[in-house]
């Protein structure tokens, strides 16, 4: 995904391809190693139960992640992430289950350039993270 | 009448509006390098090219690779073990905790002690990229909010702060809010 999106191309209104993450003890495992979130919650089903959770689930960073890449494969490499709000987990994000991130454009600003999207997570029993905000700065065309 | 549980974070919601912290920046181990960016791409597949290759990154009018937006976090954490720290597994039953680790609760100020603890919501400003080479910080933790709440895993607060991620040069290059739920889990076999 290296394509440019630029600002005069984008619409209130336009929809994001949503990207499945199915959610492995090995990606988790991965995950823990990756952003150094090594908290027991998120790898080991013992533990986090003992904690009140269905199971292990994936970590902030591991969800924050998905986020960024479903708006940087849409963005393209010339755009400028600048702010990721009302990230909220509602729900746990457990193994054995696929978390599915999409979005929606919400507002397009062509004096700056600033790019409002509508992100979520959801799993097959509905969101699991937001709907929250992520804003870009999108290059423009010439 | 108020329940005594929560009486017990009443010291802490007289701390809403200050600094928990000292003051001081706590710094990440490592600075950013193009492993620990790969590393942190490879579980979410993100494949866009700022962040793998040097001559793209130029294209788009960057110094050197750019560390991923969600990423900053985990630069500003410290290690795990240093030379001259004593071991950080000392116990071996399976579910054993390390000794020390920077993901817990365990500066918790005049809250009651908890066992559980996860993050629950999160607002970041990216006020710069962060590119190769950096080495980033964490600064301050204001509180912003503690609430007393009983959920379906226990009984405990979510609690709100406030920080700066801070570059080496001084620059400060996000400003982030996390609010956690530092709770004790009901007893195995309670409805609550």
């Amino acid at each position: 995904m290296s394509t440019d999106r630029h600002i005069d191309d984008v619409k209130a209104g336009e929809t994001l391809d949503p990207i499945d993450y199915p959610i492995t003890v090995y990606r988790l495992v991965m995950e823990a190693g990756a952003n150094r979130d090594f908290n027991s919650i998120h790898h080991n089903s013992r533990y986090a139960q003992g904690t009140g959770a269905p199971d292990m689930y994936a970590n902030t960073l591991f969800l924050m992640g998905m986020w960024e890449r479903l708006v940087r494969d849409w963005a393209g490499p010339g755009a400028t992430i600048d702010a990721i709000r009302k990230f909220r987990m509602g729900r746990f994000n457990v193994v054995g289950h696929t978390t599915t991130v999409s979005g929606t454009v919400l507002s397009v600003d062509p004096e700056t350039r600033r790019v409002t999207i509508e992100v979520q997570c959801a799993d097959e029993q509905g969101v699991t993270v937001g709907p929250g905000e992520v804003d870009v700065t999108l290059p423009p065309r010439s | 009448m108020t329940d005594p549980w929560i009486r017990d974070w009443d010291p802490m919601i007289d701390l809403v509006g200050t600094d928990l912290s000292d003051g001081e920046i706590r710094w990440g181990a490592d600075r950013v390098e193009a492993g620990t960016i790969r590393r942190y791409l490879e579980p979410i597949e993100l494949g866009s090219p700022i962040h793998y290759d040097l001559t793209a990154a130029q294209q788009y009018g960057h110094p050197g690779l750019v560390a991923p937006a969600t990423s900053l976090l985990a630069y500003t954490l410290p290690a795990m073990w240093s030379p001259g720290q004593p071991t950080n597994f000392s116990d071996s039953a399976p579910d054993a905790q390390p000794d020390r680790t920077p993901i817990n609760n365990a500066d918790p100020g005049p809250a009651p002690a908890t066992t559980g603890f996860f993050a629950t919501d999160m607002e970041i400003d990216f006020l710069r990229p962060v590119h190769v080479g950096e080495r980033l910080g964490s600064r301050g933790r204001r509180l912003l909010a503690c609430t007393p709440k009983e959920t379906r895993v226990g009984r405990g607060a979510f609690m709100t702060t406030e920080s700066d991620i801070v570059a080496d040069n001084g620059d400060v290059v996000a400003r982030m809010r996390t609010s956690v739920y530092a709770y004790n889990p009901h007893p195995t076999g309670s409805n609550a």
